[in-house]
């Protein structure tokens, strides 16, 4: 049998921009992930382009990219990823352990609101905690860029509003740049800016001067 | 410690179950490593330093009687360093307190201490005082067994006369490391013991004044391997004095007892650890695959975040590491423990100034590079697999196992008529090949050294069987020091508590057939013997011909010899003229080499008119005969030794028969370990897999002992399968040991393995039972609903 080929992503051409808050739209299959995997050095695309500052990503060895991942690039997953057996600190010392100048685990953690937590594992925490440790992890790396996977898609509400007014803080109080991808039209009404992509195409961007507060929003 | 280090410790602790059944398989074969490999080093190095202690001498030549002076001569030959003359004779010892006479080997040593090839180490007391003429070193293991001390009197029948020796001292020889009399296999301390008299006392009662019948020396190291042409020459020129035997060292029967278990040591410290580590690499192997395959997102997470693909393979490198490393320590713990046990073993066979048990260095880094090694073998497969794993694609959920049809499913008929649980079962072990694999090969290999042991054990029984209860069936065999006429026989049978009485005569003579050339004896019997029986392989009885011998199998099979063939013998009696005679039956036997003939037949032979060299005895089974007739015994000067079967049978019993069942015992339970986690490895790493698949059996209304049934089915088809391969695996390993351990000394016979199957195949089912209770009491604890609830 042979494979089928599929195009995730066409003519796709984007900036982002330094401290912005960008939300990537679209339904599944829209090519979404592949685009966030291009920008955090997961994935390599077939022809084109990806630049990270003025380094090109695509001429990249496996081992930059690996270095790129691990100097400039935080990611936050929608199931969390979290290592089952280690607790929320060790979680974060993950992350610390490889880095160069990495924030204080502690520190880390109390950016999330987690401090007390910290000796608890996954297991005894909520969606949201969860979550909120990944966010921690990412941010302990101190990168420039924050990505994040559908964060607030596996949690309900109310917890994902607590989770996206971090992100709107993370951009606003510690001046980093954020990319979230979501299905879910309503949250992108936080981001500075939105892409809309539809099967692998943009389709549609769109400027928010003044980004609705999350706290604000409804779905 | 790095948190990824503290990630691995967590899951080492909480996979306790597979961390046990991988590192028991693993530590048994470093054990047996280590336990062979110091055991060996023991054994050697005792040896070596015995050897040297004693000066053990290179080459022994027996003749009847030769004076010194055409002895000395020897020592000009090429490659003789240096050449011991020495009296030796048979004696039985009478002990007031011992119902039976005893036998004694009687030996010369210089008057005066002074260093001579095949010296002694002395135990207790002391050496010859100019006090007494009739002073005697004993041997310590008979003097411990019959509490013998120096300071007492002790009584031999020498040359016909009672003497009285006074005991200044107990010692052991190297050349008596494993003391075993003539044609036993077991030594027999509490009823043969060694006796050193003065030379100038020896020459006295044996009338060896200036002469000796026993020529010891020993050879430059360059021509020590190949001491022929020696041993020709010394043969030639002795040749006048009725040359017995000349025996080389690697013939000399204590030292091819202690080299062949040296050799054995190391033969199997290579074969037991192959199996069990080769088993162990490939059940970790199939733990690693699964346990990379387990943490898919968070290789993929770790990827993300920045660690490089060295580090991720390196940390998963790292759980076989601590497997190997485990099982290493405890391996080698188990190992020396085993090896102290073998050593003391050893002790109550092989009689040394010192035998410890030591710990060895070298040993112990090979097994723990062996036991690390193998590891890494066992992991770098999963391992490698985290290098393939592209973050993105791992942390996607994992595509569909391959599910769809079987092979089997084309076989409509019989695949429509199976339950659901059977087609499930079949479909798991199909689609798991590798798993099944391992699963199969634990098993065969498991199967194979069950099998062996088993057979090991029956072989044993049918060889005291054979030998003692076929083959030889007097109650007390008499050796006469020189041959007696028909008067013997006839006071033989008159003797008290005495049933019945044959004659044999025995007669050392070398067999040539060509350029094959072994020494030999030839038994004559009565042509309707009834206590000793030649038989062939099938337990039938032979006849004894009127003309011609009974040989060997094995004996025929050194000399090239078939059955009607002809072979000329060189007798040392008599006349001394060789006769060309034929073998008329190929008899077999599993100890020793022997040739029958008719007596009358061979006392023309050898132109003597009717002679015997002993008697065998039926007595009457009441304690009181055996008593009286004993009491006779020890009156008859003319009695060189004297051997009671029960207590031959009795010894090789308590010897070899209960170290062996230990032995087997061990090979048993460490088979029951590669059974045991094999089978418990695979179903709990299958449970793991299907835990929602379990979980959703459990609430469609399944109990937890039909689910486990599932799995039991597929674990007993598996071992059962991999059982069945094992088992003429087995069969051929012991036929393989059986052609190992083929010598004249002993041999195994192999016995039908069929009835032994059936038991391996049952014991193996037993301890996949075992394991199954595990895994059966891990779904009873299992916390369904969260398994239901986990996304991944």
């Amino acid at each position: 049998m042979g494979e089928v080929e599929v195009t995730a992503l066409r003519d796709v051409s984007l900036d982002v921009r330094d401290g912005e808050l960008l939300a990537m739209l679209g339904p599944s299959g829209s090519g979404k992930s592949t685009l966030l995997n291009l920008i955090g050095g997961l994935d390599q695309p077939t022809s084109g382009k990806v630049y990270f500052r003025d380094r090109d990503l695509t001429r990249l060895s496996r081992a930059e990219l690996t270095l790129y991942r691990r100097d400039a690039v935080g990611f936050v997953f929608q199931f969390y990823n979290l290592v089952p057996n280690l607790t929320a600190r060790e979680n974060v010392l993950v992350s610390t352990e490889i880095s160069r100048d990495p924030l204080d685990v502690d520190e880390a953690l109390r950016l999330v609101g987690l401090e007390e937590r910290a000796d608890h594992f996954p297991a005894q925490m909520s969606g949201g905690e969860q979550q909120r440790v990944a966010i921690a992890r990412a941010l302990a790396k101190k990168p420039e860029l924050l990505l994040c996977d559908e964060p607030t898609g596996a949690l309900d509400f109310e917890t994902g509003k607590r989770i996206l007014r971090l992100l709107v803080d993370v951009k606003q109080k510690l001046g980093k740049t954020v990319l979230i991808i979501t299905h879910n039209s309503a949250i992108a009404a936080i981001a500075d800016r939105v892409i809309r992509l539809r099967s692998g195409e943009v389709v549609e961007t769109t400027e928010h001067p003044a980004p609705t507060p999350p706290e604000e929003i409804i779905w | 410690m790095s948190v990824l280090d503290r990630k691995l410790a967590r899951e080492l602790r909480t996979s306790g179950g597979l961390l046990t059944a991988i590192t028991s398989i693993m530590a048994v074969g470093v054990g047996c490593y280590v336990a062979l490999g110091f055991a060996y080093q023991n054994l050697s190095i005792a040896k070596r330093e015995y050897y040297a202690r004693c000066r053990m001498a290179d080459f022994a030549v027996e003749v009847k009687k030769a004076p010194l002076a055409e002895i000395v001569p020897l020592a000009e030959i090429p490659g003789v360093v240096e050449i011991r003359p020495r009296i030796q004779f048979f004696a039985t010892v009478d002990l007031p307190r011992v119902e039976e006479p005893l036998n004694g080997i009687v030996l010369s040593l210089p008057d005066r201490r002074q260093p001579v090839i095949n010296d002694v180490v002395l135990r207790r007391g002391g050496y010859f005082t100019d006090v007494r003429d009739n002073e005697v070193i004993v041997n310590d293991s008979f003097a411990k067994r019959q509490g013998l001390y120096p300071g007492q009197w002790v009584h031999l029948l020498l040359n016909n006369r009672r003497q009285e020796l006074f005991i200044v001292g107990t010692a052991v020889s190297s050349e008596f490391t494993y003391l075993v009399g003539p044609g036993a296999i077991t030594p027999d301390p509490e009823h043969l013991g060694v006796f050193y008299l003065k030379r100038s006392f020896a020459e006295d009662v044996f009338d060896f004044d200036g002469a000796a019948n026993q020529v010891l020396g020993r050879l430059a190291p360059n021509v020590r391997d190949r001491p022929e042409e020696v041993l020709r020459r010394a043969e030639l020129h002795l040749e006048p004095y009725g040359v017995f035997t000349s025996v080389p060292l690697s013939e000399q029967p204590s030292n091819r007892f202690l080299s062949n278990e040296i050799e054995g040591l190391e033969a199997f410290g290579f074969i037991n650890p192959a199996i069990f580590l080769s088993v162990a690499a490939l059940v970790l192997n199939v733990l690693m695959t699964r346990l990379t395959e387990q943490q898919r997102v968070v290789v993929g997470t770790l990827k993300a975040l920045g660690y490089l693909d060295r580090q991720v393979f390196a940390h998963f490198l790292k759980f076989g590491l601590c497997v190997g490393l485990l099982s290493g320590v405890l391996g080698t713990a188990m190992g020396y423990w085993l090896s102290d046990a073998m050593t003391a073993m050893y002790r109550k066979f092989f009689e040394f100034p010192t035998l410890d048990t030591r710990f060895y260095l070298d040993t112990f880094v090979q097994g723990m590079v062996i036991s690390l090694v193998c590891s890494l073998l066992g992991s770098v497969h999963g391992a490698r697999a985290v290098l393939k794993l592209e973050p993105a694609e791992a942390m996607r959920p994992k595509p569909p196992t391959r599910g769809g049809a079987i092979w089997l499913e084309r076989f409509r008929g019989f695949w429509g008529r199976l339950s659901f649980g059977s087609r499930m079962t079949l479909r798991n072990i199909v689609r798991h090949r590798f798993r099944t694999a391992a699963g199969m090969f634990a098993a065969a290999m498991g199967a194979s050294l069950l099998v062996n042991a088993l057979m090991l054990v029956d072989e044993t029984h049918r060889m005291i069987d054979f030998q003692f209860n076929q083959v030889q069936r007097s109650d007390v065999d008499l050796a006469f020091k020189d041959e007696q006429g028909l008067a013997a026989l006839d006071e033989a049978r008159r003797l008290p508590g005495v049933d019945y009485a044959e004659p044999v005569f025995d007669v050392a003579c070398t067999f040539v057939n060509g350029s094959h050339v072994r020494k030999g004896g030839i038994t004559g019997l009565d042509p309707n013997a009834r206590l000793t029986i030649p038989r062939d392989a099938e337990g039938r009885r032979l006849r004894i011909p009127s003309a011609g011998l009974t040989m060997n199998r094995k004996l025929a099979e050194l000399l090239h010899l078939e059955h009607g063939d002809l072979v000329t013998i060189h007798p040392v009696k008599g006349l001394r003229e060789p006769h060309c005679v034929p073998v008329a039956e190929i008899n077999d036997a599993y100890l020793g080499l022997a040739v029958y003939a008719d007596i009358h037949y061979l006392s023309r032979l050898v132109h003597e008119e009717w002679a015997v060299s002993g008697v065998q005895l039926a007595v009457n089974p009441n304690r009181e005969a055996h008593r009286d007739l004993y009491r006779e015994l020890k009156r008859l000067p003319a009695l060189q030794a004297v051997t009671a079967r029960a207590d031959t049978i009795a010894n090789v019993v308590d010897t070899l028969v209960k170290n062996q069942q230990v032995f087997i015992f061990l090979l048993v339970m460490f088979a029951g370990v590669i059974f045991f986690g094999s089978v418990l490895n695979s179903s709990l790493i299958g449970l793991a897999e299907r835990e929602r698949e379990v979980a959703t059996l459990l609430v469609l209304g399944y109990t937890e002992r039909q689910v486990g049934g599932l799995f039991l089915r597929e674990s007993l088809l598996v071992n059962t399968f991999g059982t069945l391969f094992g088992l003429p695996l087995g069969y051929g390993l012991n036929v393989a040991i059986s052609i190992a351990y083929d010598t004249d000394l002993f041999r195994i016979p192999v016995v039908d393995p069929k009835i032994i199957w059936l038991e391996s195949l049952a014991l193996g089912t037993l301890f996949a039972l075992g394991a199954h209770a595990i895994v059966e009491r891990t779904i009873w604890r299992m916390n369904w609903l969260e398994a239901l609830k986990t996304k991944e």
